[in-house]
């Protein structure tokens, strides 16, 4: 009895997994430069846009963020009343925000990093990324 | 679980007797091939500790966070080696010149392994996503596919409670394995079928591997040390299993055996 009791609640979890993953859409986001003219990532409605953070975009004020992100050469800028973006947020480094396109600034009130499947040791690279330290940032995806 | 539950009100006494060594000599599920692995698996995760928390350098964007790794790549290979030796034990059960209860017994045992491992590596993954994405859980493919496929195994071990004989469950469970198993490659590529937020792998199928050095060598040895353990694992749980059928068994001819003799008053 106890086993149909917990085949009964898996069903019931495995439903709603399923309708969480199918409402959300299968693809997670809409990558910046396909905002307006690629279908579901229409500028109207509630979208998750995926792009790098620009360079020195960053700036808070209020508990308001600003910053611009960047996906095949288009830049959006974004505006987070949410305070502090969490996780691994700064400069150069790719991010989801949920939002809605207003009037070409992003009105955003969620950001996840998505940070890449590349590692390297901390110090070990020190000089040779310095150098390489510019007002652009260096994509290594 | 089939025990006849009225016989040991019974005559309690015999019943405990049965009980009490159901498979005659065999009491410990321990052997010296066990304890050697016993061993190296402790051994192994020292080994790991030292390596994932000490030796291994911190990433240059997630800092000590990456140490998260070695836990959470670790236990998720084992859930993929768990499920699959259920799968393949399954088949080798539902085969008629390899049919075997003790095939259904390691498939239950792996089974059983794998979900834990599969909850470990969703709560490693949670407390990760919380330091480098920000949030502890989002719905994108990789995430809600291990999800989903963490569910199916608890169903599958559920389906395996669901009473009747032994070979009614091995039979049973046997068809839901080979199902459950095709989420796998699923779970392991969604990460490339859609756009998640989850990363794409770092060494698996990839010809340019994207972790080296210390860091790549941990993981190895997390590999190593969780194998072990499975291994340990597998290797007890289905001896475990194996006295609890005999247990089963047992119970079922003790019952029978009080019928016969009611009959002979």
């Amino acid at each position: 009895m106890l086993s149909i009791g917990l085949l009964v609640v898996v069903l019931i979890a495995g439903g709603l997994v399923i309708t969480k993953f199918l409402t959300s859409s299968l693809d997670y986001y809409c990558n910046v430069d396909e905002v307006g003219h690629k279908t579901g990532c229409e500028a109207g409605r509630r979208l998750r846009i995926q792009g790098v953070v620009d360079k020195g975009s960053i700036a808070s004020n209020n508990g308001v963020t600003t910053f611009d992100i960047s996906f095949n050469q288009v830049t959006v800028p974004v505006v987070y009343d949410s305070g502090e973006p969490g996780g691994l947020f700064q400069e150069c480094i790719p991010v989801v925000v949920h939002g809605v396109m207003k009037a070409g600034v992003f009105e955003g009130d969620d950001v996840e990093v998505k940070h890449s499947n590349e590692y390297d040791a901390k110090n070990k690279n020190r000089i040779a990324k310095s150098t390489a330290e510019a007002t652009t940032c260096s994509q290594s995806k | 679980m089939a025990t006849p539950k009225t016989q040991i009100t019974d005559s309690p006494a015999e019943y405990s007797d049965t009980k009490r060594a159901p498979l005659g000599r065999v009491r410990s599920t321990g052997t010296p091939f066990t304890r050697t692995i016993g061993i190296a698996t402790i051994v192994s995760m020292a080994t790991l500790a030292v390596f994932g928390l000490v030796l291994s350098p911190a990433d240059v964007r997630q800092g000590d966070s990456v140490r998260i790794l070695y836990i959470h790549v670790g236990t998720v290979w084992i859930a993929y080696v768990a499920f699959t030796v259920t799968a393949v034990s399954s088949a080798a059960y539902l085969w008629k010149r390899t049919r075997s209860l003790t095939w259904d017994r390691f498939a239950g045992a792996s089974a059983e392994i794998g979900v834990l491992f599969m909850a470990l590596t969703l709560f490693a993954g949670s407390l990760w996503g919380r330091l480098s994405w920000g949030k502890f859980w989002v719905w994108d493919a990789r995430v809600t596919s291990t999800a989903f496929m963490f569910i199916t195994y608890i169903g599958y071990l559920a389906v395996r409670g669901l009473g009747g004989s032994h070979q009614q469950r091995a039979k049973r469970s046997a068809v839901v394995a080979l199902l459950a198993v095709l989420q796998i490659p699923l779970v392991h590529f969604s990460v490339k079928l859609w756009r998640g937020l989850h990363q794409d792998s770092s060494v698996a199928d990839r010809t340019h591997v994207t972790l080296q050095g210390l860091m790549l060598f941990s993981l190895f040895v997390s590999l190593i040390a969780f194998s072990l353990l499975y291994l340990w694992l597998l290797i007890h749980r289905q001896r475990v299993l194996a006295m609890q059928d005999a247990l089963d068994d047992k119970g079922l001819d003790y019952a029978l055996q009080q019928r016969r003799d009611e009959g002979d008053l």
